[in-house]
């Protein structure tokens, strides 16, 4: 009776996602102009290595990836260049390549012919020309990840099914209704790597997706499903290591570092797409949703598919949106253009009603420490924010600014209305800032 | 309905909220006040309802005036300074008059909260500080005890008979179960009824207002460091643990956020510090009060133990070294 919780490493907050948990994934409209931005990863922007006027077709290659870390973009629609242009993207403006859809969906040659290649390095090839990056937003090319240096072994591989943002519901319906893909995406894994651990991390709330899963995994003894406390951030890759095989990342690591790999379920599906059919990555499932949203869907769209394609297809707004999102309402980031296109990191698009964006007025701290309660990571987010608001920036990274992982459960919590992580994230800004002019 | 971009917000996550704001939290204490309070007008009178007006009307009263003669921003409606002068009410015996509640108040307020800077700063819990002052210099108006009922006459505290060196309890002490309901007990008007406390105690926990381990270590601790003393004599045990206003600063005071450690850690240490030196106190010194001189002392400590206590963080091997702690 006295197993009581002193250090949450979460926040309860509301899951809202039974608007859309139980709607079947929906082919998308596709638009008459697709937008392309080069820059839809993390690392360099893509090259174009189309023109203006150039005749496209579906899977074809239109952005070359330029350095170790950035990825390749193909068109996910036949038809004809017509513009090559900044304009709005999710982060921020940048280059953007503009098709003009000719309905016809020509295919391009898939990325093999005949049979797939068995081996190794051949097998990882194929993942970095399709374009395969970490579906679940964090846009990191998915061969970077499987070759490790040398010297750092892959034994635990963790598939990230636990959406632990409020809304999203497009990974749990990837589970249920792409449960076979998936699993065959695990064991296409298994094949290339000793892996002694396999999990599928899922949330405890996501019963039907488990059920799915398990038909799906029948008496393959090497993939076991790992029910979590449904909280947020379970799905933080940090936490899910910790969590799952009690190791930690070390401060300015990666999960190689202890031998982990990490992927989202999408992810991990359309590595199986890949490697059984030869397609390139070229579109996804994206949740629009919120309360505003007349009929929010999870929909299968095409990337490069305008957000107001999707907002048309949920039949618009039933009441006005304060905000919209790319992402969910924890980490999100809010964007203001319907204009901006669905890219292989879209999970999901939010809608806010206008009556929840309120700015409450600041006022002092009382102590409470929830915000240290709440971090996954064990800061004391207090502190940083006070060390920086106090110009003491050497500090704020002795306080650990730099380990912050953005969830934003501290200034979710805060009674006092304290921007937390805006003034961790102004100081992780000003250490970084330091570093490069040293 | 059309998407108008232009009424979209755009600033930065998280962009959802926890509805548990500053002044919701302190009106969850108010609520749990309210338990001893009804016990205690129940045993001692209406005039203990009185005493709390008096010390909840006079704390938001300093706290405005000074607020308004230092032109800063008011903060009365974040009802912590009602706490106060809950707490300081209910910290005396019924026959304290009026005006020592005031001068509680205006000290627990203006001296020990508002000049250092207000909530959140005061580095020393106002209504414990303010109760070991009026302990020092009023001692003769407000140590009057007395039993309940209507030929109140006045009594010593039951600590008066365990305290001090003695080992066991004499048979003048109350029994643990009029120690507990608090029934014909003298003392604070606030802490006679420990089921009282209790009850608020829960709401507390419940709320998630309070760290439950903070008063469980406290008063576990006075009962490991008393029974070593006593060679585990049960009686004398829980006659320490039930006595004087133990469990009602453990679940009021000791839990205080400002003058609190902030880290996990630091707050194990305090409580557990908490309860060695009440323990202490009592055993070695003949005089009631031992509570609140041992939170104020581990209030003054918090600062250091904060500092060495800071949590670990993911990924780190040792503990940050931290210069700031507030």
């Amino acid at each position: 009776m006295f197993a009581f919780k002193y250090k949450r490493e979460g926040a309860y907050t509301e899951e809202r996602k039974e608007r859309t948990e139980h709607l079947p994934i929906e082919e998308a409209p596709v638009p008459d102009l697709l937008i392309f931005p080069l820059a839809m990863h993390i690392g360099k922007p893509a090259e174009a290595i189309v023109e203006v006027g150039d005749k496209v077709k579906m899977g074809q290659l239109i952005g070359k990836k330029d350095g170790f870390i950035s990825a390749n973009i193909h068109s996910s629609v036949s038809g004809k260049v017509t513009d090559i242009k900044e304009a709005a993207t999710m982060h921020g403006i940048g280059t953007c390549i503009f098709i003009e859809n000719d309905h016809k969906d020509t295919p391009a040659a898939p990325l093999f012919q005949g049979e797939a290649p068995t081996d190794k390095q051949a097998r990882i090839k194929l993942i970095e020309d399709a374009g395969i990056v970490g579906m679940g937003g964090a846009t990191f090319p998915t061969n970077v990840k499987l070759s490790p240096p040398p010297g750092k072994t892959i034994d635990t591989l963790i598939i990230n099914g636990a959406e632990c943002e409020a809304y999203s519901t497009s990974d749990h319906r990837v589970m249920i209704e792409y449960a076979d893909e998936l699993v065959k995406g695990i064991q296409i894994l298994l094949d290339l790597y000793p892996i002694k651990y396999t999990y599928v991390a899922i949330e405890s709330n996501v019963h039907d997706s488990i059920e799915a899963l398990e038909a799906a995994i029948g008496d393959d003894s090497r993939i076991k499903i790992k029910e979590l406390e449904t909280i947020y951030p379970q799905g933080a890759e940090k936490r899910l290591i910790k969590n799952l095989v009690d190791r930690e990342v070390p401060s300015g690591g990666l999960p190689a570092d202890v031998h982990a790999l990490v992927s989202n379920v999408s992810t991990i599906r359309q590595v199986y797409q890949t490697i059984a059919y030869g397609t390139p990555l070229m579109s996804r499932v994206t949740t629009l949703t919120g309360e505003p949203v007349k009929n929010p869907k999870n929909l299968l769209v095409r990337i490069g598919t305008p957000i107001q394609t999707l907002i048309d297809a949920c039949d618009g707004f039933q009441s006005k949106p304060g905000k919209m999102l790319h992402g969910g309402p924890m980490m999100g980031k809010p964007i203001n253009s319907g204009q901006i296109p669905i890219t292989k990191g879209s999970t999901i698009i939010t809608f806010l009603p206008k009556e929840e964006v309120v700015a409450d007025e600041r006022t002092p701290c009382i102590k409470c420490a929830e915000c240290l309660n709440v971090c996954p990571v064990s800061l004391q987010p207090i502190l940083i924010s006070n060390a920086y608001e106090q110009g003491d920036i050497d500090e704020a990274e002795r306080l650990g600014a730099m380990d912050c992982i953005d969830c934003g459960n501290c200034s979710f919590i805060c009674p006092s209305n304290i921007p937390l992580l805006e003034n961790i994230r102004k100081a992780k800004g000003e250490i970084k800032a330091r570093k490069e002019n040293k | 309905m059309k998407l108008n971009t232009a009424e979209l917000s755009t600033t930065a996550s998280p962009h959802l909220f926890s509805r548990r704001k500053s002044d919701w939290i302190m009106q969850q204490v108010i609520i749990a006040l309210v338990f001893p309070t009804i016990a205690a007008t129940y045993f001692f009178g209406f005039r203990v309802l009185l005493m709390v007006l008096v010390g909840v009307v006079s704390s938001v009263f300093f706290e405005y005036a000074y607020q308004k003669y230092r032109n800063i921003p008011s903060t009365i409606s974040d009802y912590s300074a009602v706490v106060t002068g809950m707490l300081i009410g209910l910290s005396l015996p019924v026959t304290a008059p009026l005006w020592t509640i005031v001068i509680g108040t205006a000290f627990a307020i203006l001296i020990i909260k508002q000049l250092p800077g207000g909530i959140g700063r005061n580095a020393l819990n106002p209504a414990v500080a303010a109760r070991v002052m009026l302990k020092v210099f009023f001692t003769p108006w407000i140590t009057d005890w007395v039993t309940p009922g209507a030929d109140a006459v006045s009594t010593a505290t039951p600590l008066e008979y365990i305290g001090h060196f003695s080992k066991s309890v004499s048979a003048e002490v109350p029994n643990l179960m009029q120690l507990f309901f608090g029934f014909e007990l003298g003392g604070n008007v606030g802490e006679t009824s420990k089921f009282a406390i209790i009850l608020g105690l829960i709401y507390l926990v419940v709320r998630g207002i309070i760290n439950f381990k903070i008063p469980l270590l406290y008063v576990v601790t006075v009962a490991v460091v008393t029974g070593l003393y006593s060679s585990f004599d049960l009686t004398y045990m829980m006659t320490h643990v039930l006595s004087g206003t133990l469990i009602f600063a453990a679940t009021y005071m000791a839990t205080d956020y400002s003058s609190g450690p902030l880290t996990p850690d630091g707050k194990t240490l305090f409580a557990i510090g908490l309860g060695v030196l009440t323990a202490l106190f009592r055993i070695l010194f003949n005089f009631p009060g031992g509570v609140g001189f041992a939170i104020l002392i581990m209030n003054a400590l918090t600062p250091v133990i904060d500092r060495y206590l800071a949590p670990r963080i993911y990924g780190h091997k040792k503990r940050p070294k931290v210069l700031k702690t507030t």
